[in-house]
């Protein structure tokens, strides 16, 4: 128990902590302070100020017709009957106002900001504070204090957790707060049953165990390499090969549903328990276009390849501490 | 019979890296007993390091015993540990964490009380700049953080790995003394150093290291008689007759050299005999003073390091005793 608690303490002290948690919450704060600009609520007030420039705009619009296109087009057309001004039912006052914000439809679509800008932040501190205690040599000295190796890995890797789990609930109550306080001022919250809550308290979940997932993945990887830089190079790695080069390559060679291998497709996936991936070209008809062919990715794929990778990685780490040499 | 705080038998380590495998240790064996300060000396190389590393258990060995305390190890270094505090080669510390973090959080990571570590500060001369980051530490500064971390514990046994490492004239003497009154209060310490003035004043006992084997151990004074040339030094009233007391010495059946304005005359039982021999030929002495031996030259010696002019050392180059000694 010790241990913990000097872990814990480790963890919460350390700089770059305090700095990744001020940086994503100020990220987070821009993109709320972004949808409070682009959204209103449509009060009364509101629609009749659109509907007065939609009426405003209409009449603008039929004006220049009238002025300069009417002649040319009478002049040109075979049939003059068909030169008419801009259709009215164009002009509604919807175009003419800020979108609500619709809590209910959106929670779900924006989750994955939350969840994303968190794991990142998860990866780098989870990578950070192992690998920073290895590169500096404090790993060793620890060593010499606490012998057994695997429970030493294990307590780090447990507090990293912990806290983690701590730091992405919190973070999701503020987001769900903001999101909420959002839809008070500039749309509304309708809809916002228990089931709904039910289930989008699950998805923040879902989005809570991915953070984790993340920190143990930075973690693992930066204690096998020993190094903070390996976990950051495999990451950087995996996002400009794996994911920019391969999803060309893929496109490029036409390669169906070929966003199956792309790590936010997946990380979208968990989150909204599933995705349709489309592919094989679109058929175009007079109600729009419909794919030719959709594939379903849901979260119980995607939450078994994260899981796979996630424990493949930390019991690497795990065996590597157990058979290396610590000198 | 006084008890054995450290023992170890025919310990070996072969380093396996990228430069092909390297063998450190080659059946090393070591005796440290209860209240010594026991010196640890060995070319550079040599494997001092790898012998600590072993002990704490940070590399595992291949094969040969270690006991600390009793117990044999790595099994029983959990049990153990909490009475073996140690430095190896210059610890570092997080550099972005104060002197007193550090210290803290290994405080409770060992389940020791906090008031230790102002006790650690103390005893090493950083309790003014306790609050300081450990980034801005000077080399000797970090020393002495290193050497209080090892401290916290209050160990019975404790290790250092060149602990003067960095240290000013005046840090070293307060280490020396800090090690005389830890010894002094039942604390047995493994030294390991480069500086053998400073093992020769406070060591008890020493184990002499060279390629993974142990070349000499055994108490200072024993390794240096063992050892010593029992040479002496004659100086004459007047330095001319030099050649022709030479001679007048190797017909008496003793060896001796003209070096420089005096000679140096070696197997000599009884120094008297030389001036006896040399009076008869009107030959009269001046100083006669028989050359002790330092620890600095048995261990250049033994190790087979002392410098050669005109030629340049490889860091392997030193002497290799054959196995079973
Ligand atoms: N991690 C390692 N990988 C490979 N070889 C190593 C490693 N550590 C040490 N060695 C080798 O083992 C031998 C013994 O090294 P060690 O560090 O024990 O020497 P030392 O006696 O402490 O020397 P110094 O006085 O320079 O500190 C050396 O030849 C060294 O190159
Ligand atoms: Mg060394």
């Amino acid at each position: 128990m010790s241990l913990v608690k000097a872990e814990r303490r480790r963890f919460f002290k350390r700089r770059m902590t305090v700095w990744m948690l001020v940086i994503g919450l100020a990220i987070l704060g821009a993109i709320g302070a972004g949808f409070v600009a682009t959204h209103s609520k449509h009060t009364p007030e509101a629609v009749a100020a659109g509907e007065a420039k939609a009426k405003a705009a209409y009449a603008k619009e039929v004006r220049e017709f009238e002025d300069k296109w009417k002649k040319e087009c009478e002049a040109t057309s075979k049939d003059p009957a068909a030169c008419q001004g801009p259709p009215a039912e164009y002009f509604t006052a919807e175009h003419y106002m800020k979108p609500e914000f619709d809590f209910k439809l959106f929670y779900g679509e924006i989750l994955i900001i939350w969840a994303a800008i968190m794991a990142m932040i998860a990866f780098v501190l989870g990578a950070t504070y192992i690998g920073a205690e290895w590169s500096s040599g404090a790993m060793m000295n620890l060593l010499t204090w606490r012998p057994k190796r695997i429970s030493v890995l294990g307590t780090k890797l447990g507090v990293l957790l912990g806290s983690m789990a701590a730091i992405g609930t919190a973070t999701l109550l503020l987001w769900t707060g903001m999101l909420w306080g959002i839809a008070k001022v500039a749309g509304h919250t309708n809809g916002m049953t228990g089931s709904a809550w039910g289930s989008f308290g699950l998805a923040g979940l879902r989005g809570v165990a991915m953070i984790m997932a993340f920190a143990a993945l930075g973690f693992g990887l930066a204690s096998l390499g020993r190094h903070t830089a390996l976990a950051l190079g495999v990451a950087i790695g995996v996002v400009i090969v794996g994911q920019i080069g391969l999803s060309i390559v893929l496109a490029m060679a036409d390669v169906p549903f070929f966003e199956r291998y792309l790590i936010p497709v997946h990380m979208d996936a968990w989150l909204k328990k599933s995705v349709e991936l489309e592919g094989g070209g679109y058929t175009c008809g007079p109600s729009g276009c419909i794919p030719e062919a959709v594939s379903e990715l849901t979260y119980k794929t995607s939450g078994l390849i994260g899981l796979a990778v996630v424990v493949a990685v930390t019991a690497l780490a795990f065996w590597s501490i157990k058979r290396r040499d610590v000198a | 019979m006084t008890s054995s705080v450290l023992e170890i038998k025919g310990l070996k380590k072969t380093y396996r890296s990228r430069g092909g495998p390297r063998r450190a240790l080659d059946g090393f064996d070591m005796h440290v007993e209860a209240g010594q300060v026991h010196g640890f000396l060995g070319p550079n190389g040599s494997g001092k390091t790898t012998t600590l590393r072993t002990l704490l258990g940070l590399i595992k060995s291949d094969g040969g015993e270690m006991r600390i305390l009793g117990s044999e190890l790595p099994e029983a270094l959990p049990k153990v540990v909490s009475q073996v505090g140690a430095i190896v080669e210059s610890p570092q510390f997080f550099a972005n964490f104060t002197a007193r973090d550090t210290l803290s959080l290994l405080a409770d990571a060992g389940d020791l009380p906090q008031s230790r570590v102002d006790w650690a500060f103390e005893l090493v001369g950083l309790r003014d700049r306790a609050n300081e980051r450990v980034k801005t530490y000077s080399l000797g500064m970090k020393q002495r953080l290193a050497v209080a971390s090892a401290l916290l514990k209050q160990p019975r046994l404790l290790i250092l790995d060149e602990p003067a490492n960095g240290l000013d004239p005046g840090g070293i003497r307060e280490m020396r003394e800090m090690m005389a009154t830890l010894s002094a209060g039942g604390m047995t310490v493994v030294l390991s150093s480069h500086i053998l003035s400073e093992i020769q004043v406070i060591c008890d006992q020493v184990t002499i290291i060279s390629l993974g084997r142990r070349v000499a151990y055994g108490p200072v004074s024993e390794v240096l008689a063992a050892h010593s040339t029992g040479q002496v030094k004659v100086v004459l009233e007047s330095a001319v007759d030099l050649g022709l007391a030479a001679s007048v010495l190797m017909n008496a059946g003793l060896a001796a050299t003209v070096n420089g304005d005096h000679l140096l005359v070696s197997g000599v039982d009884k120094p008297a005999s030389i001036s006896r021999a040399l009076a008869a030929q009107q030959l009269y002495v001046a100083e006669l003073t028989p050359q002790h031996a330092d620890l600095e030259s048995v261990f250049l010696e033994l190790t087979g390091t002392a410098p050669v002019p005109g030629q340049h050392r490889s860091v392997d180059d030193s002497v290799r005793v054959e196995s079973g000694q």
